[in-house]
């Protein structure tokens, strides 16, 4: 018969394995940049100085700076938000000299970038990156999802009123009560229609407009919601919720049935004036590190399979659906837009 | 009216000598290269396709196709043309009635708190149209419009409304209130420049104010009203801020939201090519307005007022009417400044709080402190006040001398010129801007990126100067140049000596006009945006579409703030011009 094991031992063992655990998890946060790959590129990168880091809004990239330089000291970051972005870049590129290093953009405007050959080819294992997660043939990597939801101010709705499924904004008691985004409501009404049908998505939206009086706007909702005009801010992304709270109303979002999710990637440009920066910072922003700290520091979760994101284990718990934008189903829902865009213009 | 015998306004410019002929010359050349990029890109890109490449691709072919796809659409008809008629007809008609109303009380009477009345009034044009839009929407909302809560508490009323900024009638409202600093500004520059002494005979002749008004003053001032009220038109056609942001809740389509959306479609690339073929109408429709305003202004001589005798501008007493005059400037104050500068300025320190007394402690000057502390925010200062002022300056004076060549000389082709720098108003910012990336990055003169490149950009809007300058120099009698030329006088004399002088006020009004826009425009310096030129325009867009509501409201702020010092300039030196 075995002795039983004395509780120093028992205690010791624990110990040893606890220890383990944490040090394989510091193990492979710092592997990937440790790598002879990466510290090469990193000195070709410190040896350039600085990297031209392009998206359509501010806020979504200055936030990376800082924790990039923690990782990769001695190189600057240079923020350029500009929503006509890919059109300077093929612009640019027929000077053979194109101001931006990395380019953070929707699914649909990498893809005008990239089929114009202007991305460079990365190699997104270095920085640990699923292979899942990696588009055109390693031309560019996944970062975070626009997570379509329903926001409203927390303080004129109560939670337990709140729609669940898309189809309950037709209860007569919403009427009157719903705002939208002229941009987003018909790229709402493409990701539903792959789902529903196109003509079942149409008569939907003109429910919505019809019958239950949605406005329609261009201009940021949150005022809407401060002062009571509308209740609900439908098809805005998950992240506004904390913007808003921060501007003074506090806001909660809802976790719908059946949630679209757009796909934001990142891509180095092949003819950047600081190549091996730009693919230095793509490969970070791309990696498990980057995306805890893009989700952490402006909201914006990656709910992608592997993802360790709060969002994902909430949407999981939830058993909502979760409609991907990606290549299999991006001219479809592009032929969709054409089709809704009039109705929810107006025109 | 007096007749002028008609050679003496011709002053054919005979003796502009060797440095007059290269000054003209010039303004004519940099007319030619300021405007050519913009309207040949404006036009190349409504023909090329296909939809899905960039007008200026390799690829792309000669078609038919964006007009097509445009034009072949029945809502266009149905909806979208009588929408746009209705909201051009009612916004314009309203600007002038309020505008001409308070230039004529600033410039013609004795209306106390003249200057202070003059900066209140071009107060709108300092805001940006989202900040304008997003202040209407506070006052009249239909269910929680501050203005609809007091009259449903007055009045006992439930229900939303009475008032609905989100309608066609509100859009008017709106877009009519928005654009009377500019047509003001416009029209205050020809009421200085009008010599009284044909209203003078006319009262003298024993005919009524009334008589006096429709019979004598508003035929005289024909050019001085009919170029605002066509530049009214052709700019409210092509807005499209108003439209978008109260017109599209009101399901309201009018063309000039056709060229937005065409700019953010339904996949990721813009379409400047369709938004070129909309854009083709607003150049049609400048062409027939300038006809018809050369048709009405063909006989110049009867406009002249300022001949070789000396005037003085005299000033109508009001007396009994200083009250209501005041009362009318007072609400139009209330609605079109007072209103958006306070939201404004709340959401700069409060963000989206309701306005309350509660509310007040927690006020957050952080929006400030970090634009103060910012070096970035120091350049876009200075890039801001380089880029608006080079641009003023340099339309301002371009836009004059292509004038006194129009009106003053025989050289061939002016008709054109006139015609061409005319339809820059009828070229939409973006198309303008796509044009300057496209010719600055083939150019090997290292100006794409820095701040030349938006002064050159901003600089195709001569529409403005040319009008002002051609009404302007209209009302002047070529006689007073015939007689500098006669005592000796060279010709670069008489324009320093004589004629600049005179045309002061309208130069005066075009620089602030063309300097105001220049500080509020986005589109052109987001365009052609580098981390050099960056502009305070652009850093506030980034702001307000990032939701930093309240940073954004901070510059938006000090931009006002920024421009009030200019105008009070501006006021102090045209009055300094009327004491001597």
């Amino acid at each position: 018969m075995l002795a039983k094991p004395s509780r120093i031992v028992v205690t010791s063992v624990l110990v040893a394995v606890a220890w383990l655990a944490t040090a394989s998890r510091a193990i492979s946060v710092d592997d990937w940049t440790t790598s002879p790959q990466i510290r090469e590129l990193y000195e070709k990168a410190k040896a350039e100085g600085e990297v031209s880091y392009w998206g359509q809004v501010e806020y979504d990239l200055v936030w990376a700076g800082a924790p990039f330089n923690k990782r990769f000291p001695g190189i600057k970051v240079n923020v350029v938000a500009d929503q006509q972005g890919p059109t300077k870049m093929i612009a640019e590129s027929r000077s053979g000299k194109i101001s931006a290093d990395v380019t953070q953009q929707t699914l649909g405007s990498v893809l005008e970038v990239q089929k114009r050959g202007l991305l460079a080819k990365v190699d997104w294992s270095l920085a640990g990156v699923d292979q899942r997660n990696v588009l055109f043939d390693g031309e560019a990597g996944t970062i975070h999802n626009f997570v379509y939801s329903i926001l409203y101010a927390k303080d004129k709705v109560q939670a337990a009123d709140l729609p669940h499924k898309w189809e309950d904004l037709l209860d007569p008691k919403w009427k009157g009560k719903l705002v939208i985004s002229d941009f987003l409501f018909p790229r709402l009404m493409g990701f539903l229609a792959l789902e529903w049908g196109p003509d079942r998505a149409e008569q939907w939206g003109r429910d919505l407009l019809d019958k239950q009086g949605i406005l329609v706007t261009n201009v940021p909702r949150e005022n809407f919601l401060k002062t009571g005009e509308r209740l609900l801010a439908v098809a805005e992304g998950v992240q506004a919720a904390a913007q808003y709270t921060r501007e003074g109303v506090d806001t909660g979002y809802v976790i719908m049935n059946l949630i679209p999710a757009g796909q934001f990637l990142v891509a180095a440009l092949k003819d950047g004036q600081h190549p091996n920066a730009g693919k230095l910072l793509a490969l970070w922003l791309a990696s498990d590190e980057g995306k805890a700290l893009r989700a952490k520091l402006v909201d914006e979760p990656d709910i992608r399979p592997g993802s360790k994101a709060d969002l994902t284990a909430q949407i999981q718990s939830s058993g909502a659906k979760v409609l991907f934008e990606d290549m299999s189903n991006f001219n479809q829902r592009a032929e969709y837009y054409k089709r809704f865009s009039p109705l929810a213009r107006g025109m | 009216m007096v007749a002028i015998p008609s050679e003496s306004t011709s002053a054919r410019g005979a003796d502009v000598g060797i440095a007059g002929g290269g000054l003209l010359a010039g303004a004519v050349l940099a007319t030619i290269y300021l405007i050519s990029a913009p309207l040949f890109m404006l036009l190349a890109s409504a023909f090329r396709g296909p939809r899905d490449m960039l007008p200026f691709e390799p690829g792309t072919q000669w078609t038919f196709a964006n007009l097509a796809s445009i034009y072949a659409d029945k809502t266009l008809y149905s909806a979208v043309i009588p929408n746009t008629l209705v909201f051009t007809a009612g916004s314009v008609t309203l600007t002038f009635t309020i505008a001409f109303t308070l230039a004529w009380l600033v410039e013609r009477t004795d209306m106390p708190l003249r200057t202070t009345v003059f900066t209140v009034v071009l107060f709108p044009l300092l805001v940006p149209g989202i900040i304008l839009g997003i202040a209407w929407i506070l006052l009249l909302a239909p269910r929680t419009g501050l203005l609809n809560l007091a009259i449903r508490a007055t009045f006992g009323l439930g229900g939303d409304g009475p008032l609905n900024i989100f309608s066609m009638g509100g859009l008017i409202f709106a877009q009519g209130i928005a654009l009377v600093p500019f047509v003001f500004l416009l029209l205050t520059a020809a009421l200085r420049s009008m010599n009284p002494v044909l209203e003078e005979a006319s009262n003298t002749s024993g005919a009524s104010p009334a008589v006096t008004f429709f019979r004598v003053t508003l035929p005289i001032l024909r050019p001085g009203i009919l170029a605002p009220l066509i530049l009214a038109t052709l700019v409210t056609l092509e807005q499209f801020e108003m439209p978008l942001i109260l017109g599209l809740p009101a399901r309201v389509s009018v063309f000039a939201t056709r060229i937005y959306f065409e700019l953010n479609p339904d996949t990721d690339l813009p379409a400047y090519g369709r938004a070129a073929a909309v854009a083709l109408p607003f150049l049609a429709a400048g062409m027939l307005l300038l006809w018809f305003y050369n048709r009405m202004t063909r006989r110049a001589d009867r406009f002249v007022t300022i001949t070789g005798k000396g005037y003085r501008p005299t000033r109508i007493e009001i007396g009994r009417w200083k009250l209501p005059a005041l009362a009318f400037v007072t609400l139009y104050a209330a609605f079109a400044a007072i209103l958006p500068a306070l939201v404004l300025v709340w959401a700069s320190l409060f963000g989206y709080q309701s306005p309350s007394w509660a509310a007040l402690s927690q006020v957050n000057p952080t929006g400030y402190v970090n634009m103060v502390y910012s070096a970035r925010f120091w350049m876009a200062v200075r890039n801001t006040f380089l880029v608006a002022g080079g641009s003023a300056v340099l339309v301002t004076i371009i836009g004059a001398l292509l004038s006194w060549t129009i009106l003053r000389t025989r050289w061939p082709g002016r008709g054109v010129l006139d015609f061409v720098s005319f339809l820059s108003i009828g070229i939409p910012s973006v198309i303008a801007g796509l044009a300057c990336m496209m010719l600055y990055l083939s150019l090997p003169i290292g100006l794409y990126g820095t701040v030349w490149v938006l002064i050159l950009a901003y600089s195709y809007r001569l529409a403005v100067t040319t009008r002002l300058s051609k009404a302007a120099l209209t009302q002047i009698h070529g006689e007073l140049e015939e007689a500098s030329h006669v005592a000796g006088g060279s010709w670069l004399t008489t324009i320093r000596r004589v004629v600049l002088p005179l045309l002061a006020p309208s130069l005066l009004a075009s620089f602030v006009l063309l300097f105001i826009i220049g500080f509020r425009e986005f589109t052109l310096p987001v365009l052609l945006q580098s981390r050099e030129n960056e502009v305070l325009s652009v850093i506030m867009w980034k702001l307000f579409i990032g939701n930093q509501t309240s940073q954004a409201a901070a510059v938006g702020t000090t931009i006002v703030v920024l421009i009030i010092p200019v105008i009070f300039l501006m006021r102090r030196l045209l009055l300094g011009r009327e004491a001597t």
